[in-house]
Protein backbone atom coordinates (compact mmCIF):
# COMPACT_ATOMS: atom_id res chain seq x y z
CA UNK A 1 0.00 0.00 0.00
CA UNK A 2 1.48 3.38 -1.00
CA UNK A 3 -0.65 5.52 1.27
CA UNK A 4 -2.46 4.37 4.38
CA UNK A 5 -4.37 6.74 6.66
CA UNK A 6 -5.97 5.39 9.81
CA UNK A 7 -8.09 7.70 11.94
CA UNK A 8 -6.25 10.80 10.71
CA UNK A 9 -7.30 14.12 12.22
CA UNK A 10 -5.68 17.53 11.88
CA UNK A 11 -6.63 20.41 14.14
CA UNK A 12 -5.36 23.99 13.88
CA UNK A 13 -5.87 25.40 17.37
CA UNK A 14 -9.45 24.25 17.99
CA UNK A 15 -10.52 24.20 14.34
CA UNK A 16 -10.67 20.70 12.80
CA UNK A 17 -9.27 20.70 9.24
CA UNK A 18 -9.59 16.91 8.95
CA UNK A 19 -11.54 14.44 11.11
CA UNK A 20 -11.04 10.68 11.39
CA UNK A 21 -9.97 9.98 7.83
CA UNK A 22 -9.38 6.36 6.79
CA UNK A 23 -7.87 5.99 3.37
CA UNK A 24 -5.76 3.63 1.30
CA UNK A 25 -4.04 4.20 -2.04
CA UNK A 26 -2.29 1.37 -3.88
CA UNK A 27 0.13 1.35 -6.82
CA UNK A 28 -1.67 2.37 -9.99
CA UNK A 29 -4.68 3.91 -8.22
CA UNK A 30 -6.26 7.13 -9.40
CA UNK A 31 -7.94 8.82 -6.47
CA UNK A 32 -10.02 11.94 -6.90
CA UNK A 33 -10.64 13.90 -3.69
CA UNK A 34 -13.42 16.41 -4.18
CA UNK A 35 -15.13 18.89 -1.96
CA UNK A 36 -15.92 22.56 -1.59
CA UNK A 37 -13.33 25.18 -0.67
CA UNK A 38 -12.12 24.69 2.90
CA UNK A 39 -13.17 21.03 2.94
CA UNK A 40 -9.62 19.91 3.79
CA UNK A 41 -8.38 18.70 0.37
CA UNK A 42 -5.14 20.68 0.48
CA UNK A 43 -4.54 19.67 4.12
CA UNK A 44 -4.98 16.02 3.11
CA UNK A 45 -2.40 16.33 0.34
CA UNK A 46 -0.08 18.32 2.60
CA UNK A 47 -0.18 15.50 5.13
CA UNK A 48 0.69 13.01 2.39
CA UNK A 49 3.85 14.89 1.40
CA UNK A 50 4.49 15.43 5.11
CA UNK A 51 4.62 19.19 4.89
CA UNK A 52 2.41 18.91 7.93
CA UNK A 53 1.82 16.19 10.51
CA UNK A 54 -1.51 14.77 11.70
CA UNK A 55 -2.77 15.70 15.17
CA UNK A 56 -4.15 12.18 15.60
CA UNK A 57 -4.04 8.86 13.78
CA UNK A 58 -1.49 6.89 11.81
CA UNK A 59 -0.24 7.97 8.39
CA UNK A 60 2.06 5.84 6.27
CA UNK A 61 3.37 6.95 2.86
CA UNK A 62 5.68 4.80 0.72
CA UNK A 63 6.80 2.89 3.81
CA UNK A 64 7.41 5.96 6.01
CA UNK A 65 5.23 6.68 9.05
CA UNK A 66 4.65 10.36 9.76
CA UNK A 67 5.27 9.92 13.48
CA UNK A 68 8.56 8.11 12.99
CA UNK A 69 10.12 9.68 9.90
CA UNK A 70 13.42 11.46 10.57
CA UNK A 71 14.49 14.79 9.09
CA UNK A 72 17.06 12.83 7.09
CA UNK A 73 14.42 10.55 5.56
CA UNK A 74 11.97 13.31 4.70
CA UNK A 75 13.78 14.31 1.47
CA UNK A 76 14.06 10.61 0.55
CA UNK A 77 10.28 10.24 0.86
CA UNK A 78 9.63 13.42 -1.11
CA UNK A 79 11.78 12.18 -3.99
CA UNK A 80 9.25 9.36 -4.32
CA UNK A 81 6.45 11.89 -4.71
CA UNK A 82 5.61 14.35 -7.43
CA UNK A 83 3.58 17.40 -6.44
CA UNK A 84 1.61 19.77 -8.65
CA UNK A 85 -0.07 22.93 -7.35
CA UNK A 86 -2.88 25.11 -8.62
CA UNK A 87 -0.55 28.14 -8.79
CA UNK A 88 2.20 26.07 -10.50
CA UNK A 89 4.91 27.33 -8.12
CA UNK A 90 7.55 27.54 -10.81
CA UNK A 91 10.73 29.43 -10.03
CA UNK A 92 10.58 32.64 -12.02
CA UNK A 93 14.32 33.23 -12.15
CA UNK A 94 14.96 29.82 -13.76
CA UNK A 95 14.31 28.56 -17.25
CA UNK A 96 11.82 25.80 -18.06
CA UNK A 97 14.74 23.37 -18.30
CA UNK A 98 16.07 24.33 -14.86
CA UNK A 99 12.61 24.17 -13.28
CA UNK A 100 12.06 20.66 -14.60
CA UNK A 101 15.60 19.60 -13.72
CA UNK A 102 15.37 20.77 -10.09
CA UNK A 103 14.25 17.46 -8.48
CA UNK A 104 17.15 15.68 -10.20
CA UNK A 105 19.64 18.40 -9.31
CA UNK A 106 18.76 18.26 -5.62
CA UNK A 107 19.05 14.46 -5.70
CA UNK A 108 22.66 14.68 -6.90
CA UNK A 109 21.99 13.23 -10.36
CA UNK A 110 24.83 13.80 -12.82
CA UNK A 111 24.38 16.69 -15.29
CA UNK A 112 24.58 14.27 -18.25
CA UNK A 113 21.69 12.15 -16.98
CA UNK A 114 19.72 15.29 -16.07
CA UNK A 115 20.05 16.67 -19.62
CA UNK A 116 19.00 13.38 -21.16
CA UNK A 117 15.98 12.87 -18.94
CA UNK A 118 14.75 16.47 -19.01
CA UNK A 119 15.06 16.77 -22.79
CA UNK A 120 13.12 13.52 -23.23
CA UNK A 121 10.37 14.63 -20.86
CA UNK A 122 10.09 18.09 -22.42
CA UNK A 123 9.71 16.44 -25.83
CA UNK A 124 7.03 14.15 -24.43
CA UNK A 125 5.18 17.16 -22.98
CA UNK A 126 5.61 19.12 -26.21
CA UNK A 127 7.65 21.75 -24.41
CA UNK A 128 11.03 21.31 -26.12
CA UNK A 129 10.73 24.64 -27.91
CA UNK A 130 10.13 26.34 -24.55
CA UNK A 131 13.12 24.92 -22.66
CA UNK A 132 14.97 28.25 -22.48
CA UNK A 133 11.89 30.32 -21.66
CA UNK A 134 11.11 31.75 -18.24
CA UNK A 135 7.79 30.78 -16.62
CA UNK A 136 6.24 34.23 -17.12
CA UNK A 137 6.71 33.85 -20.87
CA UNK A 138 4.46 30.75 -20.94
CA UNK A 139 0.70 30.36 -21.10
CA UNK A 140 -1.15 28.93 -18.08
CA UNK A 141 -1.46 25.52 -19.73
CA UNK A 142 2.23 25.46 -20.58
CA UNK A 143 3.16 26.47 -17.04
CA UNK A 144 1.05 23.65 -15.62
CA UNK A 145 2.65 21.18 -18.04
CA UNK A 146 6.08 22.37 -16.86
CA UNK A 147 4.94 21.87 -13.26
CA UNK A 148 3.76 18.33 -14.13
CA UNK A 149 7.04 17.64 -15.92
CA UNK A 150 8.91 18.78 -12.81
CA UNK A 151 6.76 16.48 -10.69
CA UNK A 152 7.35 13.53 -13.00
CA UNK A 153 11.03 13.91 -13.89
CA UNK A 154 12.30 11.80 -10.97
CA UNK A 155 9.83 8.97 -11.70
CA UNK A 156 7.73 9.30 -8.53
CA UNK A 157 5.51 6.47 -7.29
CA UNK A 158 2.75 8.90 -6.32
CA UNK A 159 1.71 12.10 -8.07
CA UNK A 160 -0.18 14.57 -5.89
CA UNK A 161 -2.11 17.21 -7.81
CA UNK A 162 -3.75 19.98 -5.80
CA UNK A 163 -6.38 21.70 -7.97
CA UNK A 164 -4.06 21.58 -11.00
CA UNK A 165 -6.75 22.96 -13.31
CA UNK A 166 -7.98 25.67 -10.96
CA UNK A 167 -6.37 28.47 -12.99
CA UNK A 168 -6.93 27.02 -16.46
CA UNK A 169 -9.71 27.28 -19.05
CA UNK A 170 -11.86 24.16 -19.75
CA UNK A 171 -9.99 23.05 -22.87
CA UNK A 172 -6.56 23.31 -21.25
CA UNK A 173 -7.97 21.71 -18.07
CA UNK A 174 -9.12 18.70 -20.11
CA UNK A 175 -5.62 18.31 -21.58
CA UNK A 176 -4.05 18.47 -18.13
CA UNK A 177 -6.46 15.81 -16.83
CA UNK A 178 -5.68 13.65 -19.89
CA UNK A 179 -2.01 14.02 -19.05
CA UNK A 180 -2.65 12.88 -15.47
CA UNK A 181 -4.61 9.87 -16.76
CA UNK A 182 -1.75 8.99 -19.08
CA UNK A 183 0.72 9.24 -16.20
CA UNK A 184 -1.55 6.98 -14.15
CA UNK A 185 -1.72 4.43 -16.98
CA UNK A 186 2.07 4.18 -16.84
CA UNK A 187 1.74 2.90 -13.26
CA UNK A 188 2.08 6.02 -11.12
CA UNK A 189 -0.59 6.41 -8.44
CA UNK A 190 -2.33 9.77 -8.75
CA UNK A 191 -4.15 11.67 -6.02
CA UNK A 192 -6.07 14.57 -7.50
CA UNK A 193 -7.70 17.20 -5.30
CA UNK A 194 -10.38 19.13 -7.16
CA UNK A 195 -13.60 20.97 -6.50
CA UNK A 196 -15.04 19.49 -9.71
CA UNK A 197 -15.26 15.68 -9.52
CA UNK A 198 -16.72 15.42 -13.03
CA UNK A 199 -13.28 16.09 -14.51
CA UNK A 200 -12.44 12.38 -14.15
CA UNK A 201 -15.09 9.74 -14.91
CA UNK A 202 -15.99 7.45 -12.00
CA UNK A 203 -15.15 4.34 -14.02
CA UNK A 204 -11.51 5.38 -14.29
CA UNK A 205 -10.90 6.82 -10.86
CA UNK A 206 -11.98 6.23 -7.30
CA UNK A 207 -13.81 9.24 -5.87
CA UNK A 208 -13.78 10.50 -2.30
CA UNK A 209 -15.67 13.51 -1.01
CA UNK A 210 -14.61 15.77 1.78
CA UNK A 211 -16.83 18.24 3.57
CA UNK A 212 -15.76 20.21 6.64
CA UNK A 213 -12.83 17.83 7.07
CA UNK A 214 -14.87 14.64 6.97
CA UNK A 215 -15.33 12.00 4.29
CA UNK A 216 -18.99 12.11 3.26
CA UNK A 217 -21.36 10.08 1.15
CA UNK A 218 -21.21 11.20 -2.55
CA UNK A 219 -24.92 11.95 -2.61
CA UNK A 220 -24.65 14.23 0.37
CA UNK A 221 -22.46 16.69 -1.50
CA UNK A 222 -24.18 18.95 -4.02
CA UNK A 223 -21.06 19.37 -6.16
CA UNK A 224 -21.41 15.88 -7.53
CA UNK A 225 -25.06 16.19 -8.35
CA UNK A 226 -24.58 19.43 -10.37
CA UNK B 1 27.96 5.82 -5.92
CA UNK B 2 26.83 7.70 -2.83
CA UNK B 3 30.00 9.78 -2.79
CA UNK B 4 29.44 10.71 -6.46
CA UNK B 5 25.93 11.88 -5.56
CA UNK B 6 27.31 13.84 -2.59
CA UNK B 7 29.92 15.51 -4.81
CA UNK B 8 27.27 16.37 -7.43
CA UNK B 9 25.11 17.82 -4.65
CA UNK B 10 28.00 19.84 -3.22
CA UNK B 11 28.81 21.28 -6.65
CA UNK B 12 25.11 22.04 -7.14
CA UNK B 13 24.86 23.73 -3.72
CA UNK B 14 27.94 25.84 -4.56
CA UNK B 15 26.37 26.79 -7.90
CA UNK B 16 23.14 27.72 -6.09
CA UNK B 17 25.15 30.05 -3.84
CA UNK B 18 26.86 31.72 -6.83
CA UNK B 19 23.51 31.96 -8.60
CA UNK B 20 21.99 33.63 -5.55
CA UNK B 21 24.85 36.13 -5.25
CA UNK B 22 24.78 36.93 -8.97
CA UNK B 23 21.04 37.54 -8.96
CA UNK B 24 21.23 40.08 -6.16
CA UNK B 25 24.67 41.50 -6.82
CA UNK B 26 23.59 45.08 -6.03
CA UNK B 27 22.18 44.38 -2.53
CA UNK B 28 25.09 42.01 -1.88
CA UNK B 29 27.64 44.73 -2.66
CA UNK B 30 25.77 47.17 -0.41
CA UNK B 31 25.88 44.61 2.43
CA UNK B 32 29.54 44.02 1.75
CA UNK B 33 30.22 47.75 1.98
CA UNK B 34 28.22 47.94 5.22
CA UNK B 35 30.18 45.06 6.74
CA UNK B 36 33.49 46.54 5.51
CA UNK B 37 32.75 49.95 7.03
CA UNK B 38 31.67 48.41 10.35
CA UNK B 39 34.80 46.32 10.40
CA UNK B 40 36.96 49.27 9.40
CA UNK B 41 36.15 50.98 12.71
CA UNK B 42 37.42 47.86 14.44
CA UNK B 43 40.51 47.67 12.21
CA UNK B 44 41.42 51.29 12.98
CA UNK B 45 40.87 50.64 16.67
CA UNK B 46 43.12 47.60 16.72
CA UNK B 47 45.73 49.32 14.52
CA UNK B 48 45.90 52.19 17.04
CA UNK B 49 45.92 49.69 19.91
CA UNK B 50 48.62 47.62 18.30
CA UNK B 51 50.85 50.64 17.77
CA UNK B 52 50.25 51.69 21.37
CA UNK B 53 50.96 48.19 22.56
CA UNK B 54 54.17 48.13 20.54
CA UNK B 55 55.32 51.35 22.23
CA UNK B 56 54.36 49.97 25.65
CA UNK B 57 56.09 46.67 24.98
CA UNK B 58 59.23 48.50 23.87
CA UNK B 59 59.04 50.32 27.18
CA UNK B 60 58.59 47.01 28.92
CA UNK B 61 61.68 45.71 27.10
CA UNK B 62 63.66 48.28 29.06
CA UNK B 63 62.29 47.07 32.36
CA UNK B 64 65.16 45.66 34.35
CA UNK B 65 66.71 45.90 37.77
CA UNK B 66 69.84 47.81 38.68
CA UNK B 67 71.56 46.53 41.81
CA UNK B 68 73.98 49.11 43.20
CA UNK B 69 76.76 47.70 45.32
CA UNK B 70 78.39 49.11 48.42
CA UNK B 71 81.87 50.62 47.79
CA UNK B 72 83.43 47.95 50.01
CA UNK B 73 82.37 45.11 47.70
CA UNK B 74 85.35 43.78 45.77
CA UNK B 75 85.12 42.86 42.10
CA UNK B 76 85.40 39.13 42.96
CA UNK B 77 82.58 39.42 45.50
CA UNK B 78 80.50 41.40 43.00
CA UNK B 79 80.96 38.72 40.33
CA UNK B 80 79.96 36.01 42.85
CA UNK B 81 76.87 38.05 43.68
CA UNK B 82 76.09 38.47 39.96
CA UNK B 83 76.39 34.69 39.49
CA UNK B 84 73.99 34.15 42.36
CA UNK B 85 71.47 36.63 40.92
CA UNK B 86 71.64 34.95 37.49
CA UNK B 87 70.22 31.76 39.00
CA UNK B 88 67.15 33.53 40.39
CA UNK B 89 63.67 32.98 38.96
CA UNK B 90 62.82 35.27 36.03
CA UNK B 91 66.39 36.50 35.50
CA UNK B 92 67.49 36.27 31.86
CA UNK B 93 71.02 37.67 32.19
CA UNK B 94 73.22 39.73 34.46
CA UNK B 95 76.01 42.14 33.68
CA UNK B 96 78.50 43.53 36.15
CA UNK B 97 79.33 47.20 35.71
CA UNK B 98 82.47 48.27 37.57
CA UNK B 99 83.01 51.80 38.90
CA UNK B 100 85.36 52.58 36.01
CA UNK B 101 82.90 51.33 33.40
CA UNK B 102 80.07 53.26 35.08
CA UNK B 103 82.13 56.44 34.78
CA UNK B 104 82.88 55.75 31.11
CA UNK B 105 79.20 55.15 30.39
CA UNK B 106 78.22 58.31 32.26
CA UNK B 107 80.69 60.41 30.30
CA UNK B 108 79.58 58.86 27.00
CA UNK B 109 75.83 59.10 27.64
CA UNK B 110 75.78 62.49 29.36
CA UNK B 111 78.73 64.47 27.97
CA UNK B 112 77.36 67.84 29.17
CA UNK B 113 77.11 66.52 32.73
CA UNK B 114 80.63 65.10 32.73
CA UNK B 115 81.90 68.22 34.52
CA UNK B 116 80.00 67.14 37.62
CA UNK B 117 82.33 64.18 38.05
CA UNK B 118 85.35 66.48 37.91
CA UNK B 119 83.76 68.79 40.50
CA UNK B 120 83.33 65.86 42.89
CA UNK B 121 87.07 65.33 42.93
CA UNK B 122 89.33 62.39 42.08
CA UNK B 123 88.34 60.42 45.17
CA UNK B 124 84.71 60.22 44.05
CA UNK B 125 83.76 56.92 42.46
CA UNK B 126 80.46 56.02 40.86
CA UNK B 127 79.06 52.87 42.50
CA UNK B 128 79.57 49.51 40.81
CA UNK B 129 76.37 47.72 39.91
CA UNK B 130 74.85 44.54 38.54
CA UNK B 131 72.43 45.13 35.64
CA UNK B 132 69.71 42.46 35.76
CA UNK B 133 67.75 41.71 32.59
CA UNK B 134 64.44 39.84 33.02
CA UNK B 135 62.44 37.37 30.98
CA UNK B 136 59.49 38.99 29.13
CA UNK B 137 56.78 37.57 31.38
CA UNK B 138 58.67 38.75 34.48
CA UNK B 139 58.63 42.42 33.48
CA UNK B 140 55.44 43.20 35.39
CA UNK B 141 55.32 44.97 38.73
CA UNK B 142 53.92 41.94 40.59
CA UNK B 143 57.05 39.98 39.62
CA UNK B 144 59.67 42.72 39.74
CA UNK B 145 58.77 44.09 43.20
CA UNK B 146 59.37 40.80 45.12
CA UNK B 147 62.60 40.25 43.20
CA UNK B 148 63.81 43.77 44.02
CA UNK B 149 62.93 43.18 47.67
CA UNK B 150 64.97 39.98 47.74
CA UNK B 151 67.93 41.69 46.05
CA UNK B 152 67.79 44.59 48.54
CA UNK B 153 68.25 42.16 51.41
CA UNK B 154 71.39 40.62 49.96
CA UNK B 155 74.76 41.33 51.52
CA UNK B 156 76.76 44.09 49.81
CA UNK B 157 73.76 45.62 48.10
CA UNK B 158 73.34 49.32 48.73
CA UNK B 159 70.29 50.13 46.61
CA UNK B 160 67.97 48.55 44.04
CA UNK B 161 66.27 50.52 41.26
CA UNK B 162 63.65 49.04 38.93
CA UNK B 163 61.45 51.87 37.71
CA UNK B 164 58.98 51.67 40.57
CA UNK B 165 57.47 55.02 39.51
CA UNK B 166 56.20 53.90 36.10
CA UNK B 167 56.16 50.09 36.17
CA UNK B 168 52.71 49.62 37.81
CA UNK B 169 51.11 52.08 35.35
CA UNK B 170 52.84 50.48 32.39
CA UNK B 171 51.73 46.99 33.38
CA UNK B 172 48.11 48.01 33.86
CA UNK B 173 48.10 50.01 30.58
CA UNK B 174 49.28 46.96 28.65
CA UNK B 175 46.64 44.77 30.34
CA UNK B 176 43.79 47.25 29.83
CA UNK B 177 44.66 47.68 26.17
CA UNK B 178 44.70 43.93 25.60
CA UNK B 179 41.26 43.60 27.28
CA UNK B 180 39.88 46.53 25.28
CA UNK B 181 40.91 44.91 21.99
CA UNK B 182 39.27 41.65 23.09
CA UNK B 183 36.08 43.45 24.16
CA UNK B 184 35.91 45.49 20.96
CA UNK B 185 36.44 42.30 18.95
CA UNK B 186 33.57 40.58 20.73
CA UNK B 187 31.21 43.55 20.40
CA UNK B 188 32.03 43.88 16.74
CA UNK B 189 31.70 40.15 16.11
CA UNK B 190 28.22 40.23 17.65
CA UNK B 191 27.10 43.32 15.71
CA UNK B 192 28.54 41.98 12.49
CA UNK B 193 26.81 38.65 13.07
CA UNK B 194 23.52 40.51 13.44
CA UNK B 195 24.09 42.46 10.21
CA UNK B 196 24.83 39.22 8.34
CA UNK B 197 21.92 37.46 10.09
CA UNK B 198 19.54 40.15 8.93
CA UNK B 199 20.90 40.04 5.39
CA UNK B 200 20.57 36.26 5.21
CA UNK B 201 17.07 36.41 6.76
CA UNK B 202 16.05 38.85 4.02
CA UNK B 203 17.67 36.60 1.42
CA UNK B 204 15.75 33.61 2.78
CA UNK B 205 12.49 35.60 2.72
CA UNK B 206 13.22 36.67 -0.84
CA UNK B 207 13.91 33.09 -1.84
CA UNK B 208 11.11 31.54 0.23
CA UNK B 209 9.47 29.95 -2.83
CA UNK B 210 12.79 28.45 -3.95
CA UNK B 211 13.41 27.14 -0.44
CA UNK B 212 9.88 25.68 -0.28
CA UNK B 213 10.06 24.07 -3.72
CA UNK B 214 13.52 22.64 -3.05
CA UNK B 215 12.23 21.14 0.16
CA UNK B 216 9.12 19.76 -1.60
CA UNK B 217 11.12 18.14 -4.42
CA UNK B 218 13.33 16.37 -1.88
CA UNK B 219 16.40 18.53 -1.36
CA UNK B 220 18.28 17.50 1.81
CA UNK B 221 18.19 20.12 4.58
CA UNK B 222 21.91 20.83 4.32
CA UNK B 223 21.58 21.41 0.57
CA UNK B 224 18.94 24.09 1.19
CA UNK B 225 20.99 25.68 4.00
CA UNK B 226 24.46 25.52 2.46
CA UNK B 227 24.05 28.38 -0.07
CA UNK B 228 22.88 30.70 2.74
CA UNK B 229 25.75 29.66 5.03
CA UNK B 230 28.14 30.10 2.10
CA UNK B 231 26.73 33.55 1.47
CA UNK B 232 27.35 34.46 5.13
CA UNK B 233 30.91 33.17 5.01
CA UNK B 234 31.65 35.06 1.79
CA UNK B 235 30.07 38.24 3.22
CA UNK B 236 32.10 38.00 6.45
CA UNK B 237 35.36 37.13 4.72
CA UNK B 238 35.11 39.67 1.89
CA UNK B 239 33.69 42.30 4.25
CA UNK B 240 36.62 41.99 6.64
CA UNK B 241 39.07 41.87 3.71
CA UNK B 242 37.48 45.05 2.34
CA UNK B 243 37.80 46.72 5.73
CA UNK B 244 41.51 45.86 5.83
CA UNK B 245 41.90 47.38 2.39
CA UNK B 246 40.17 50.61 3.48
CA UNK B 247 42.27 50.72 6.66
CA UNK B 248 45.47 50.14 4.68
CA UNK B 249 44.59 53.08 2.43
CA UNK B 250 43.95 55.30 5.47
CA UNK B 251 47.23 54.08 6.98
CA UNK B 252 49.10 54.97 3.77
CA UNK B 253 47.55 58.43 3.65
CA UNK B 254 48.41 59.11 7.30
CA UNK B 255 51.89 57.59 7.33
CA UNK B 256 53.82 60.77 6.31
CA UNK B 257 52.26 62.79 9.15
CA UNK B 258 51.58 60.17 11.82
CA UNK B 259 54.42 57.67 12.14
CA UNK B 260 52.96 54.23 12.73
CA UNK B 261 53.01 50.66 11.50
CA UNK B 262 50.17 48.75 9.80
CA UNK B 263 48.85 45.59 11.41
CA UNK B 264 51.16 42.56 11.37
CA UNK B 265 50.24 39.39 9.44
CA UNK B 266 48.88 37.54 12.48
CA UNK B 267 46.45 40.35 13.32
CA UNK B 268 45.32 40.56 9.68
CA UNK B 269 44.66 36.82 9.75
CA UNK B 270 42.77 37.35 13.05
CA UNK B 271 40.54 40.03 11.49
CA UNK B 272 39.77 37.77 8.50
CA UNK B 273 39.02 34.86 10.83
CA UNK B 274 36.78 37.01 13.00
CA UNK B 275 34.92 38.21 9.88
CA UNK B 276 34.48 34.66 8.63
CA UNK B 277 33.24 33.42 12.01
CA UNK B 278 30.84 36.35 12.42
CA UNK B 279 29.53 35.74 8.87
CA UNK B 280 29.02 32.04 9.56
CA UNK B 281 27.26 32.62 12.88
CA UNK B 282 25.16 35.42 11.40
CA UNK B 283 24.01 33.35 8.44
CA UNK B 284 23.18 30.46 10.76
CA UNK B 285 21.03 32.73 12.95
CA UNK B 286 19.38 34.36 9.92
CA UNK B 287 18.68 31.02 8.28
CA UNK B 288 17.20 29.45 11.39
CA UNK B 289 14.81 32.34 11.84
CA UNK B 290 14.07 32.60 8.11
CA UNK B 291 13.52 29.06 6.86
CA UNK B 292 10.04 27.80 7.69
CA UNK B 293 9.76 24.55 9.61
CA UNK B 294 6.93 21.97 9.44
CA UNK B 295 4.07 22.91 11.75
CA UNK B 296 3.85 20.75 14.86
Amino acid sequence: MLIRMTGISRHYSEWPALRSIDLEVATGDFLVVSGPSGAGKTTLLRLIWMGDRPSKGVLEVAGYRSDRISQRDLPVLRRKLGIVFQDFRLLEERTVFDNVALPLQVAGTSPRVIRKRVFALLAEMELSHRRSSRPHELSGGEQQRVAIARAMVAHPVILLADEPTGNLDPEVSRRVIDLLLEINRSGTAVVLATHDPRQVPAGIARHLYLDKGELVDPGAWDGFGD
Amino acid sequence: MDSVIEINLLIRAFNEMLLGLRRKLGPFLVTLLMVSLSFMVFDIFIAVSWNLQTVLREEQENVGVEVFLEPSVTQAAALTLADLISTMDGVRSVYYVSSDEAELVFRADLPDQAGLLDLMGSSFRLPASVQVSLHTDHRTDDRVVPLARTLSGMQGVEDVIYGEEYLPGLTSAVNILARLVLLAGLVLAVSLSLIVANTVRLAVAEKSLTVEIMSIVGAPGWFVRLPFIGEGIVTGLLGSAGSLLFTAVISLVLSPTVPHRFLPGQWIAGVLLLGTCAGTIGSWIGMRSGIPRPRA
